[in-house]
């Protein structure tokens, strides 16, 4: 006899453990199936190297909604965010107005920087050496932006309405939004509908002139997008940036203690509490249809379990083109989802060093490195990088963030050594022919991570001497480990005409299927990626409410 | 500031005569208003014009069709008996390859596929998803009408006439169906190159139809919203997935002649030479205009149908329009990227895709060659630089419309060239000494589908974006009188709170292709304008 549930969750990734944990809560006998044997998803630490642990994927963490830490007492299993303070972009020499002075006036190094802090007056401060203008524009910027969060805010809760339904309940929490839009002032009406339709380029564009500043801001709106800085619709994505909070702080990003992987575990410890059960190396192979119903899963192993409702974390097309039983879907929502673009853009080196690297516009160790260290010189440089990926090739010189956690966590690394997370854009999943094509990433691996490093060089010369070990993953290689199709880090990209209702599917943004009792938990779901949570719950919120259960 | 105000002399003064701009006060005139139009220029009919290259030589200076021209417009002014008359060819469009091979386009959709299996260039599967995709775009450009016939909804303090205009849009919304409805907010915001790439295989079929998403825009196919544009430039007329292919007789200028004659016949004044330098105001509400050479004009209602930067930022009181107005209009974006070459041809030149069919040529030719080819185009403009490959709309409107060539040696022909991308901003120098560069490349890609085209030149005319913005008054040099993006659309077009042709102070109004529905020769804008106008001055 298969062993039987009420739920079955497949995949441990973040949201998969989160609607575990709230469905366990609410008293169902649940299961997470994993098929790696470490828990967590793209948020995963693993040693690497001897004695160098690395967040292998996803590096930092700002999204992840305050509710969840809230209703499942993460910080009692172990959740502990150590906050990032600031973003610094080095540049070109001769880029700057004014050159950097250290405390007796001298100039500091070669090249230059523009270094952006949490601390709002030093960061005016230093954008004043660059222009007066763009520190009046910031004053006004960051409060509007700060408006603009609080205000989309609640659409990250919200279950999507499906507009061509008649059904006028699902509408309900859109009229609340409408009635908060009609309260904010014409000018944040204004701006809101820039974020939901411009390009991040345009939208900083109205306030900036300091070619550094716009792109290194833009930056936030291409993360993990097949994108540019100047297409239309990657505002949005600045804005989804914006919404993260820590303890109440918007646009603060910080790295759990341990890793992302400290994330994951706290949430599979507070699903555990709770009741659910949970498996690792126990890959699903096929989901179980009958009559129109989900009724169980069928393992690598052979193994059978049976259950009320399956709730899938991978992403949609793994779910419906891979789980389920070919043909037991309706074939128009078959092409629909084969529709559902993924186009990974992004991959991710991560190095051991044997000694911190110095930048030449502020060499030696100091606070400019605990933060986010930005690869975004100038918006050509950021626009060439897409035109690159546009073509099938990774860029020659990529856009780069750079964190280098021991610095604020020294646990990940062995004394005096450290660990530098990397994450390049872009490297598209498909090459071109001349790269070897759809297979080519096993070929192009190397260069791309030289390109990685020699792109970091530029501004840090003394980084190759200092390697101990480097990591590349490629895009496909994400797709590989994690399972995320076409490497894609969002489980789809964050474009305008996969968002909301229309996330994954036009007509099923709701958790739901068309196969009943199969449900939809991952970041291909509303409100997308990153590590937030959100569609973890709000499904498994939305599933309870369907079997009348209180949360 | 207190005491009776003086009558104004006028109920309506237009500012500019664009083809938007006579349909206004051609309508509004119509009525019996006391209406003026003031012309800086000493032609009337903005972008509709016609050129005289060389001696019994006239050539569609900016825009060369006019197909998407409103019918209820045509109908309401009385345009044919007022002299307009239009030529629609069967070949809608003729994409030619530099291997000899060609995509033709007519406006039926089962013709175009019965060709696409006869030449064999095109896998089946293109062939039989065609009349289905051709359907598609005309139910979405169907709904797309119905939202540019109306005046987007006031969303702040929503009056009886947006219930109704809602219920109007709700309805025609479920009219799409279930799937229609899900359909058309999924396309909207997608990139042209992802529409037609779900439907066809074939790379020269796919850049054949991308390009009208892109047309006129400082967008690449891959640009997100440039779906909209295409199922916009099919609202409203017949163009479907091939577009509209229609000319005016004698040359766009007789559109601006037809209007102009039918606005003075309903009692509108023209005067051209006249050059608004400011719109006064008093407590916020539009009195009137000032000339250049200082004489002032009153009316009860001020149209503008300059662009909506111009008109703002230029002719508005700064203070009148306060620093948040100011700043927003400031930012309309109008990044202006068409250049128009125009060229004398001493005979019809050869493309060896068409096969010596004469017929194949009269109606647009796109080269497009792929959507790479589109997109390197459109990437040189990030960077400042005119596209050393640029994209083609070429006619040859002489063809169908001999009367263009009267007078001319025989066998001559006028080559009407809309050509992207050219961007305002240049990096390295300004247009000046850039015209001419850019238009041997155009000339440089002609030659490519048609070999030796270059010996047939007798005359050429090349337009840069900066002459357009000089000679026509276009803020950037963009056509469409401000970017035709998402984030200038419906509701929000050209600015969200001043997007029902009241704009900025009360009794002003806009009128152009910077309000919705937006640019092209359609008069849209206009008639929708003057329905908003005349509502308000008869409320009075």
């Amino acid at each position: 006899m298969p062993q039987r549930y009420d739920a079955i969750v497949i995949g441990g990734g973040h949201n998969g453990l989160v609607s575990a944990a709230y469905l366990a809560r609410a008293g169902l006998k649940t299961v997470v199936l994993e098929r790696r044997h470490v828990l967590g998803g793209a948020a995963v630490t693993e040693e690497v190297f001897p004695g160098f642990r690395f967040s292998v994927f996803s590096y930092v963490v700002s999204l992840l909604r305050p509710e969840i830490i809230r209703e499942l007492d993460l910080p009692r299993h172990g959740l502990d965010i150590l906050p990032l303070d600031g973003t610094f972009t080095p540049v070109y020499e001769g880029t700057g107005r004014t050159p950097p002075k250290d405390g007796n006036g001298n100039a500091i190094g070669t090249g230059d920087y523009l270094w952006r802090v949490n601390d709002h007056g030093r960061t005016v401060r230093e954008l004043r050496r660059w222009s007066k203008l763009d520190v009046e524009a910031y004053e006004e910027y960051g409060p509007l932006m700060v408006d603009m969060a609080r205000f989309i805010k609640p659409i990250l809760a919200i279950v999507p309405p499906d507009p061509a339904s008649i059904d006028p309940r699902p509408l309900l929490p859109l009229g609340g939004l409408l009635r908060s839009f009609q309260k904010l002032t014409e000018r944040q009406q204004a701006v809101f509908v820039q974020l939901m339709t411009m390009s991040a380029y345009d939208f900083l564009n109205q306030w900036f002139e300091t070619d550094p500043l716009k792109a290194t801001m833009a930056a936030s709106g291409i993360i993990g997008t097949f994108q540019g800085i100047r297409s239309p619709g990657t505002a949005y994505v600045l804005l989804h940036h914006y919404m993260g909070e820590i303890d109440g702080a918007f646009r603060a990003w910080g790295i759990p203690k341990g890793g992302t992987g400290g994330i994951s575990n706290a949430i599979a410890s507070a699903a555990r509490a709770n009741g659910a059960e949970i498996r690792t190396e126990a890959p699903v192979a096929r989901i179980q249809v009958g009559g129109g119903r989900a009724s169980g899963v069928a393992l690598a192993s052979g193994e059978e379990l049976e259950a009320t409702s399956i709730v899938s974390s991978v992403d949609v097309r793994r779910t419906f083109i891979d789980l389920v039983e070919p043909g037991s879907i309706d074939p128009e929502f078959e092409s629909e989802v084969r529709r559902f673009k993924f186009r990974g853009s992004s991959g991710k080196v991560n190095m051991a060093l044997d000694a911190l690297p110095n930048f030449t516009a502020l060499p030696g160790v100091g606070e400019h490195l605990r933060g986010a260290i930005s690869i975004s010189p100038a918006v050509d440089d950021m626009e060439r990088a897409y035109d690159d990926a546009k073509y099938g090739r990774f860029s020659a010189r990529p856009y780069i963030d750079i964190v280098i956690p021991t610095l604020v966590d020294p646990s990940m690394a062995p004394p005096g050594k450290h660990v530098m997370s990397c994450f390049v854009q872009y490297a598209p999943y498909q090459l071109d022919e001349s790269l070897g094509g759809p297979a080519g990433w096993d070929l192009q691996r190397e260069a791309f991570g030289d390109a990685v490093v020699n792109r970091i060089a530029e501004f840090a010369p003394d980084l190759p001497s200092k390697i101990l070990h480097r990591q590349v993953m490629t895009p496909l290689d994400i797709e590989r480990t994690t399972g995320l199709t076409e490497g894609n880090i969002f489980q789809g990209e964050l474009s305008l005409e996969q968002l909301f209702f229309s996330r994954p599917v036009p007509g099923w943004a709701r958790f739901r299927t068309p196969i009943k009792d199969l449900w939809l938990c991952g970041s291909s779901t509303h409100p997308g990626g990153g590590i937030m949570g959100a569609n973890g719950r709000i499904a498994a919120l939305e599933l309870l409410r369907s079997k009348g259960k209180r949360p | 500031m207190t005491g009776p105000r003086p009558e104004p002399a006028w109920d309506v003064v237009v500012i500019g005569a664009g083809h938007n701009a006579l349909v206004t006060a051609a309508y509004v005139a119509k009525t019996g208003l006391r209406t003026l139009v003031l012309e800086r220029r000493e032609r009337l009919g903005g972008a509709a014009d016609t050129t005289q290259l060389a001696k019994g030589i006239r050539v569609p200076t900016l825009a060369h069709t006019v197909g998407r021209l409103r019918p209820s417009v045509q109908k309401d002014l009385e345009l044919s008996r007022h002299g307009l008359s239009l030529l629609a060819p069967d070949v809608r469009v003729f994409a030619p390859a530099t291997d000899g091979t060609a995509i033709t386009l007519y406006g039926e959709a089962e013709k175009t596929a019965v060709g696409f299996r006869i030449n064999g260039t095109l896998r089946a599967r293109d062939a039989e998803a065609y009349p289905a995709f051709d359907k598609r775009v005309r139910k979405l450009g169907r709904f797309l009408d119905t939202i540019g016939r109306s005046t987007p909804p006031d969303i702040d303090s929503p009056g009886l006439a947006d219930a109704m205009n809602a219920l109007r849009l709700g309805s025609s919304f479920k009219g799409l169906g279930r799937d229609g409805s899900r359909t058309i907010l999924r396309v909207l915001p997608m990139a042209v190159a992802d529409l037609v790439a779900e439907s066809f295989e074939s790379d020269a079929l796919r850049a054949a139809l991308a390009w009208r998403g892109v047309r006129f825009g400082a967008v690449g196919p891959w640009s997100a919203g440039t779906a909209a544009m295409l199922l916009l430039d099919v609202a409203g007329n017949d163009g479907g997935a091939a577009g509209e292919t229609v000319f005016a007789k004698g040359g766009p200028g007789r559109l601006a002649t037809a209007l102009t004659t039918a606005a003075q016949a309903y009692g509108a004044e023209l005067r051209t030479g006249a050059e608004v330098v400011r719109i006064t105001s008093r407590d916020g509400v539009a009195t009137g205009v000032v000339l250049a050479n200082g004489e002032e004009i009153t009316a009860r209602a001020v149209v503008s149908g300059a662009d909506p930067k111009r008109t703002l930022v230029d002719l508005v009181d700064p203070v009148a329009l306060g620093p948040s107005l100011g700043w927003r209009a400031g930012n309309i974006r109008t990044p202006g990227v068409v250049a128009k070459v125009n060229l004398a041809l001493r005979r019809l030149p050869t493309f060896p895709a068409a096969a010596g069919d004469e017929a194949a040529l009269r109606g647009r030719i796109v080269v497009a060659p792929s959507i790479d080819a589109m997109e390197r185009a459109f990437d040189a403009t990030k960077y400042g630089r005119w596209s050393e490959q640029p994209i083609l709309e070429a006619t040859i409107p002489s063809l169908a419309d001999p009367s263009l060539v009267e007078g001319a040696k025989p066998e001559t022909h006028v080559m009407s060239v809309i050509a992207q991308y050219a961007p305002y901003a240049l990096r390295d120098g300004d247009w000046s000494t850039n015209a001419e560069g850019f238009g041997d490349a155009v000339v440089g890609v002609l030659e490519t589908v048609a070999p030796g085209i270059r010996k047939l030149i007798s005359h050429r005319q090349v337009l840069t974006p900066a002459d357009l913005e000089r000679d026509y008054g276009l803020t950037g040099g963009h056509p469409f009188h401000a970017e035709a993006g998402l984030d200038q659309f419906f509701l929000w077009r050209p600015m969200l709170g001043h997007a029902r042709y009241r704009i900025a102070l009360e009794r002003l109004y806009l009128c152009g292709s910077g309000a919705h529905p937006g640019g092209g020769i359609t008069g849209g804008p206009g008639q929708n304008a003057a329905r908003e106008i005349l509502a308000d001055l008869r409320r009075r």
